[in-house]
C-alpha cells in the first residue's frame, strides 16, 4: 500500500511537472492546437457545404485532427527529458519504472484530454453538428480513446525519445499500433453523434476500454527497459 | 601524498567484513569497437576520498556512469556497497548520489521548482525546507523563483550540486564538479567534498584540477585509455579479478 502510495506521488509529480512545462512553453501548446484546428478547417472546405457529407466525415476528421496533435504532443512530453540529459537523471531515481511511466503517461494523458475538448467543440461549428444530448458518450469515448493513445504515445514516445530521427520514428512505430484505438474511436464517436440506432456504442466503448488495459500493463511492465541505456 | 603503485591484491573479505564501498572487477565497457574501459578492478573503502584522474578519454566518466547505473558494462563486475550494478540496479540507485556532465535540469522550472521535484523523487518528506536549505547552500537563494532556462552555465552546475545535496546517499560520485564555476563556486565544491569526508560519505571525484581534488583526497587512481594505470594513498586499491573479487549481497537480504 505503502509502495502504491509513493509510486502515486511520484507518477503525480511527473505529470505536474510535465504539465507545467508545457504550460509555460505556450507556443508548443498553442501551435499544436492551431495545427489540429487547422487540419479540421481544412478538410472542412475540401469536402464542401454538404451537411449530410460534413457530419459522415466528422467522427473520422476528429480523430484524425487529434491523431496529429497528439504526435506532437506525446514527443515534446519527452523531449522535455532528453533536453540537458534529464531522462537519464529521471532513470537514476531510486523510484519504480513503472511510476515514471504513470506519470508520463498521466501528462499525455491530460494533453489529450485539453486537445479533445478544443476539437470538439471546432468540429461542432466548422462543420454544423449539433452535440447536445451525445455529450456523454463523446467525453466517455473521448476518455477511453486518450487514455489507450497516451499509454501507446508513452511508450513509443520513449523508444524514440534517443533517435536521431524520432520524428518520423514516433508515428512510424505508433500509427499501427493504435489502428484499432482509431477504428473504435471513430465508430464510438460515429454512433454517438447519430444516436446510435444501431446499438453499437456500448461495444465499441468496451473494445476502447479493453484496449486501454492491455496497453497500459504492457507499457507499465515495459517502460523500464526503455530507460536502460 | 604518498605516491604508490599498488597491483598487490587484498585478501578476499571474509563473511563478517562489511563490503566495500566499490568494486570492480576486469570492469569493461565498449562504445562500438572501442573500450572506454578496459578491465579496471578498483576497491575503494567506505568513507574515503578518491580522486580518479586522467586525461580527456581516460574512462573516469565511463567508470563513474557504470557505477551510477547510467550505462551497464559490457565485462566484467561492478558493485556498489555489495550490489551488483548490472543485476540489481534497483538497490544500488538509492546508494549512489551522481553530479554527471549534463546538469539534468528542466529548463521551463524555476530552481526551487527543479529541486522540488528531485526532492520528491528522492522521497524526501521534508522537501520545501530542504528545497530552501539547498539553495541557500549553493548561492541560489535569490534566484529560486526564476527560471532555469536563464541560468548560465555555472548557475546551472550550482543548482545541479543543491540537487546532489537532497540525496543522502553513502557514495557520492562527482565527475568534474569544478567545470564551468567561479572561484566561489569551486570553493563551495571544496567545502561540500570536505562536509561528506567529515560524515563519513564516500566521495569519488573525477578532475582535471587533480592538485584541487587530490588535496582533499584520501587516495587516488589514475586511468588512462580505459586502464588503470595506478593507484596511491588510503582506501584504494587496485584488486585481481582471481583472488580479491569482493562477495556480492544477495538483494533477498536488503531491507529498504
Amino acid at each position: 500500500m505503502n509502495t502504491l502510495r509513493a509510486d502515486a506521488a511520484v507518477a503525480w509529480a511527473i505529470a505536474r511537472k510535465d504539465a507545467l512545462a508545457e504550460l509555460r512553453g505556450r507556443q508548443a501548446v498553442g501551435s499544436t492546437l492551431f495545427f489540429a484546428a487547422l487540419v479540421l478547417l481544412l478538410f472542412g472546405f475540401a469536402l464542401g457545404p454538404d451537411s449530410r457529407r460534413l457530419t459522415e466525415a466528422a467522427p473520422g476528421l476528429l480523430w484524425l485532427a487529434i491523431v496529429f496533435g497528439g504526435l506532437l504532443t506525446v514527443a515534446r512530453l519527452h523531449q522535455l527529458e532528453a533536453d540537458d540529459d534529464a531522462l537519464e537523471e529521471l532513470a537514476r531515481y531510486p523510484i519504480e519504472r513503472r511510476a515514471i511511466y504513470a506519470g508520463k503517461a498521466l501528462a499525455g494523458l491530460g494533453a489529450m484530454l485539453v486537445l479533445g475538448g478544443v476539437l470538439l467543440p471546432v468540429v461542432a461549428i466548422l462543420y454544423g453538428i449539433d452535440l447536445a444530448g451525445a455529450w456523454p458518450a463523446l467525453v466517455a469515448t473521448l476518455l477511453l480513446g486518450a487514455i489507450g493513445f497516451a499509454a501507446v504515445g508513452t511508450f513509443y514516445a520513449g523508444v524514440t525519445v534517443r533517435m536521431r530521427a524520432r520524428e518520423v520514428m514516433l508515428p512510424l512505430l505508433m500509427l499501427p499500433v493504435i489502428a484499432p484505438l482509431l477504428l473504435a474511436a471513430v465508430k464510438a464517436t460515429s454512433a454517438a453523434l447519430g444516436g446510435d440506432p444501431f446499438g453499437e456504442l456500448g461495444a465499441w466503448l468496451q473494445l476502447l476500454a479493453g484496449f486501454d488495459v492491455v496497453m497500459l500493463v504492457a507499457g507499465a511492465a515495459t517502460y523500464g527497459y526503455l530507460l536502460e541505456e | 601524498m604518498p605516491q604508490t603503485t599498488i597491483y598487490a591484491a587484498p585478501r578476499s573479505a571474509g563473511p563478517q567484513t562489511p563490503p566495500p564501498a566499490v568494486a570492480t572487477v576486469e570492469l569493461a565497457r565498449l562504445f562500438g569497437r572501442s573500450a572506454a574501459l578496459a578491465g579496471v578492478s578498483l576497491r575503494v573503502e567506505s568513507g574515503r576520498t578518491i580522486a580518479l584522474l586522467g586525461p580527456n578519454g581516460a574512462g573516469k566518466t565511463t567508470l563513474l556512469r557504470i557505477l551510477a547505473t547510467a550505462i551497464r558494462p559490457s565485462f566484467g563486475t561492478a558493485a556498489v556497497a555489495g550490489f551488483d550494478v548490472a543485476a540489481a540496479p534497483e538497490l544500488v540507485r538509492p546508494q549512489v548520489a551522481y553530479l554527471s556532465h549534463a546538469t539534468g535540469l528542466y529548463d521551463d522550472l524555476t530552481a526551487e521548482e527543479n529541486l522540488r521535484f528531485a526532492a520528491t523523487m528522492l522521497g524526501r518528506a521534508d522537501g520545501p525546507d530542504a528545497t530552501r536549505m539547498a539553495l541557500d547552500e549553493v548561492g541560489l537563494a535569490t534566484v529560486a523563483r526564476d527560471r532555469v532556462r536563464g541560468f548560465s552555465a555555472g548557475m546551472r552546475r550550482r543548482l545541479a550540486l543543491g540537487r546532489l545535496l537532497l540525496s543522502r546517499t553513502p557514495l557520492v560520485l562527482l565527475d568534474e564538479p569544478h567545470a564551468a564555476l567561479d572561484a566561489e563556486g569551486m570553493r563551495l565544491v571544496d567545502r561540500l567534498m570536505a562536509r561528506w569526508r567529515d560524515a563519513g560519505v564516500t566521495v569519488l571525484v573525477a578532475s582535471h584540477q587533480a592538485e584541487r581534488v587530490t588535496r582533499q583526497a584520501d587516495g587516488w587512481a589514475r586511468l588512462d585509455g580505459g586502464l588503470l594505470l595506478e593507484v596511491g594513498g588510503e582506501g584504494v586499491s587496485a584488486i585481481t579479478a582471481t583472488r580479491s573479487a569482493p562477495p556480492l549481497r544477495a538483494p533477498a537480504a536488503v531491507h529498504r
